[in-house]
């Protein structure tokens, strides 16, 4: 059986635009210097199954939203191509969008002066659903995502989740076979975030049997929804297994996680020397009080662990709680890139 | 091309349109009084040098027009022109404005269909414009229209409104492009109202300014109308200039939609289009 989506080398690269300096100096420039290219996604090859929920984890800026954008039309590749459902996203694009629904997290997409449904009858006839087809989709729909009773207030009036409940079903108007989720539960409250996973998980996977390719920085999130997952960065994919094969590739380390005041910036790079550790992942949550999390991985947490206490507590660290924990899909990250997913 | 399938994406721009305009009273309000100032900046710019009987005098035994009837159509024609440029030119740069641009491009729907519901849609506040102003005129000025051919009235209408449409249409483009559409746009309205002759007739200007307005459909569109409507000529008497006017239309509607997929194109490929 062939894949759902299917990514062949997939790349692209973007000119590097800065605002540096005033007008006349960024023409002069871009006249005299030549362009700095970025790559946002670097040789990409992926097959995800019919049927599959899979991640793209990565922090801000790895590349998943232009992987979504390539497979989506939005873009063009530089080089190599991807076929969804089949179909060649660089020659079959109009195919291509006919097949997938493409929810972006966020306010934006939707026409805050309009209702929920007229949203919804707008999209659908772009779609060219005619409208005795759609209505009753789109009633359907609404009450899918309880905001049956709300229909008809203006979008404006919607909290953040309700929004992003309207994109989850504006995505799906259609009925497209494959779902592209870029960061869904952004900026959402935990519990609105958790509506928004349950429905992925239960509606659109387990009962629809809908393809879907979700992007998320989160880890908790791609850890508790997705069947697979592949690790991004830089554009390139650095690791690819289901979330226990991800983590167990960890499993001959062992993770230290120090949470601790005062601590120093210098203190990761003073523990990177310590004989038997791998990485030092540092991260602040107050960084005025030196209040921060240390994550520390290592072969082997009995014999460092007393110079790791000394250190700190030689550079004036106060230790709240230090314990040896389970590997996480954060942890993973660490491992293959030496950062925290937020850096 | 299925036309059921661009009809209902004219039928879906047209209507959203209408109701995103109702939904804002500003605009309404707007819509309402925009036509009287601009109507009396035209007309007093000349009652204040001299009286309506000697200015129309003047006009009449050198142009062949009347104050009020030069001042109407100039300004019918420049405020359809206004509206139509920036509801069809600037409709993708306000999709963009607004964060719904990727999933109105994710759909199948046509660009052109869009861009021509953009435009048609305006119409309506169009309609309003050219209603207000000749009743204005007709309580003010007691202006007497000598139509003698209703069918080339609202054929000249109709082929104004279109050519309007075919100039948002090859501006939409352009507007996506340079990111700026509203400076662009702005920077276009002084020099259109000059060269097209809204408020003076295009023949008291110099020779060599003269033919800059050749090349502007909205000179045609204020000549046609002016026939049709206040010396009482019929379609034979504008052909001269209905037929520059299809011309630019069909020039403007077929360099404007392949730009349009040159410029999509080339947005897709450096991700310009979502930039704001």
């Amino acid at each position: 059986m062939s894949p759902a989506v299917e990514t062949l080398d997939l790349t692209k690269t973007f000119v590097k635009k800065t605002l540096k300096g005033s007008i006349f100096k960024r023409m002069i420039r871009r006249v005299t210097t030549k362009p700095e290219h970025v790559t946002a996604v670097d040789h990409v090859n992926l097959q995800i199954g019919e049927g599959e929920l899979f991640g793209l984890l990565g922090p801000n800026g790895a590349g998943k939203t232009s992987t979504i954008k390539l497979l989506c039309t939005l873009l063009v590749p530089d080089q190599g191509t991807a076929k969804v459902n089949g179909y060649d996203i660089v020659k079959e694009p109009n195919k291509v969008r006919e097949s997938v629904g493409v929810v972006t997290g966020g306010e934006r997409g939707l026409y805050w002066r309009l209702t929920a449904r007229e949203n919804l009858l707008f999209f659908a006839r772009m779609y060219d659903m005619s409208d005795h087809v759609s209505k009753p989709k789109i009633d359907e729909l609404l009450k899918l995502v309880e905001l049956d009773g709300r229909a008809d207030e203006t979008v404006e009036k919607y909290s953040r989740g309700m929004k992003q409940r309207l994109h989850l079903i504006r995505g799906l108007i259609h009925d497209p076979a494959i779902l592209l989720l870029d960061e869904p539960t952004l900026g959402l409250d935990p519990a609105s975030a958790r509506v928004i996973r349950d429905f992925v998980k239960q509606r659109l996977q387990r009962e629809q049997k809908k393809t879907i390719l979700l992007t998320t920085h989160y880890m908790d999130e791609a850890d508790q929804l997705c069947d697979r997952i592949a690790i991004i960065d830089n554009g390139k994919v650095i690791g690819l297994g289901t979330p226990a094969e991800l983590k167990k590739s960890l499993s001959q380390a062992d993770i230290i996680q120090i949470n601790a005041s005062k601590v120093p910036e210098a203190a990761e790079s003073l523990l990177k020397n310590i004989e038997g550790i791998s990485e030092v992942a540092l991260s602040f949550d107050d960084s005025d009080a030196g209040r921060a999390q240390l994550r520390i991985h290592t072969m082997d947490a009995e014999s460092v662990l007393p110079e790791i206490t000394q250190t700190l507590v030689s550079k004036g660290v106060k230790i709240h709680a230090l314990q040896e924990i389970e590997p996480t899909l954060e942890d993973v990250f660490i491992g293959l890139t030496g950062r925290k997913l937020r850096d | 091309m299925s036309l059921g399938k661009e009809w209902r994406t004219f039928n879906a721009v047209f209507r959203r349109n209408l109701r995103l305009f109702t939904s804002y009273s500003t605009w309404l309000i707007a819509t309402i009084i925009w036509p009287i100032p601009l109507l009396a900046m035209n007309i007093y710019q000349y009652l204040g040098v001299a009286s309506s009987r000697s200015v129309s005098t003047t006009l009449s035994q050198n142009y062949g027009l009347t104050l009020s009837g030069m001042i109407i159509v100039g300004t019918v024609v420049y405020l359809l022109y206004n509206r139509l440029l920036w509801s069809t030119g600037n409709s993708l740069q306000t999709e963009r404005w607004m964060g719904t641009i990727d999933v109105l491009f994710l759909t199948p729907a046509s660009r052109l269909t869009m861009l021509l519901a953009n435009g048609l849609s305006s119409l309506v506040e169009g309609a309003w414009w050219i209603v207000a102003i000749f009743l204005l005129n007709w309580f003010i000025f007691g202006i007497q229209l000598t139509v003698t051919s209703w069918p080339a009235v609202a054929i000249t209408l109709v082929s104004t409104m279109i050519a309007l449409v075919a100039v948002g249409v090859f501006f939409a483009s352009f507007f996506i492009l340079s990111r700026a559409a509203d400076q662009m746009a702005s920077s276009l309205q002084a020099p259109i109202r000059f060269f097209s002759g809204v408020a003076f007739p295009v023949a008291a200007l110099p020779q060599a300014l003269q033919f800059v307005s050749l090349v502007i459909p909205v000179t045609f569109a204020i000549s046609a109308l002016r026939a049709t409507l206040l010396s009482g000529g019929g379609i034979v008497d504008i052909l001269n200039q209905l037929l520059p006017l299809y011309l630019f239309t069909a020039v403007f509607l077929f360099v404007g939609y392949f730009l349009l997929r040159i410029v999509e194109k080339r947005a897709k490929k450096d991700g310009s289009l979502y930039q704001m």
